[in-house]
């Protein structure tokens, strides 16, 4: 056999077909979706006694016809930019040593710089509403979006849509969607009280979604995470 | 571009196993000459003469080190080399549109 050989799978269509199937993979030797869903599944779950057993202050602002108050944890703020700074600088090591071993780049770096950034212009803007609270601010409706796009949740969600983009996984994609949804969407289970001891339940279901995604992932993507021989 | 697409065709890339290098350097930012070499299922004397026809051709960058006390041999794709596989990719659809018919003329 010589470079120069005439193979017959020199059919354009088979070699098509082949740089497609090669592609997909590498593709697939590359993700390892599970670890940063665990990962962040227990910074969420972890998340739950810092809030809960923290001290928590109350600032209340006068707006016409009454009263905006809210309650926060100092600990929160934290908590969640080191924890999710953490989070990343080992889900990066992960990927880096993985792919050592595994003789296949990776495409973690996007993941882990965006998730870093928006974390941090997260958890800024996030301070930021705290000081300056919008009038007529309903948190279980509409108006109560701006708070909830700025929470650690998001942060972990709109950085899952980077790395579902970088590991071009739909699977992933329509996960983090849905992880989104959670975060976004006011879920109460029927309670209205938002602040302790209930904010554990919203966090908890968010947690409950990571966390089962990741063994979803574990699982699917288990006879590929043997080691290269 | 004129003609025929086949003439459009670069007898560097255009051959089943550079194809699979550089698609799998291309997805991979980086990959080992071991990955290639089982993934590609190719002697270690075979895939060292395509990979020293794919970086002659400025396609590819070699980089060899060590991980540990391992020897590694690591493969990266230039610019010239990404060019290279799109232009690939894209005279090997014109030209199978030819081949089934239902392509442009490729003019």
């Amino acid at each position: 056999m010589t470079t120069e050989t005439a193979y017959p799978g020199d059919d354009p269509h088979r070699l098509l077909s082949n740089t497609r199937e090669l592609a997909r993979r590498v593709r697939k030797e590359q993700r390892a979706t599970w670890f940063p869903l665990l990962v962040f599944a227990a910074v969420t779950f972890a998340s739950i006694p810092v809030r809960r057993y923290s001290g928590h202050h109350l600032d209340c602002l006068a707006v016409p016809g009454g009263r905006i108050c809210r309650v926060y944890s100092d600990a929160e703020f934290v908590y969640w930019p080191i924890a999710l700074v953490l989070a990343y600088v080992v889900i990066a090591a992960f990927y880096i040593r993985r792919s050592r071993a595994r003789g296949v780049g990776t495409r973690v770096r996007p993941y882990a710089i965006a998730g870093i950034i928006v974390a941090v212009a997260l958890t800024g803007v996030a301070l930021w509403e705290l000081h300056n609270p919008p009038v007529d601010q309903n948190p279980m409706g509409l108006n109560g979006l701006p708070d909830r796009l700025a929470s650690p949740g998001a942060a972990i969600g709109l950085a899952l849509l980077v790395l579902a983009w970088a590991e071009r996984n739909r699977a992933l994609l329509l996960l983090t969607l849905a992880y989104l949804a959670a975060v976004l969407v006011p879920i109460t289970f029927g309670l209205v009280q938002h602040d302790p001891p209930w904010y554990s339940y919203p966090v908890a279901f968010q947690g409950s979604v990571l966390l089962l995604g990741g063994i979803g992932f574990a699982l699917a993507q288990r006879p590929l995470r043997s080691p290269a021989p | 571009m004129t003609g025929h697409p086949a003439n459009g065709l670069d007898d560097t890339v255009h051959q089943r196993v550079r194809l699979g290098i550089l698609t799998i350097a291309h997805e991979a930012r980086r990959v080992e000459f071991s990955y290639l070499r089982s993934n590609l299922e190719l002697t270690a004397g075979n895939l060292s003469q395509h990979l020293g026809v794919l970086e002659s051709a400025g396609l590819i960058t070699i980089e060899k080190g060590y991980a540990g006390k391992r020897a590694r041999t690591w493969v990266t794709l230039t610019k010239a080399g990404q060019a290279a596989l799109a232009e690939e990719i894209i005279q090997l659809k014109l030209l199978i549109s030819r081949i089934d018919g239902t392509g442009t003329s490729g003019n």
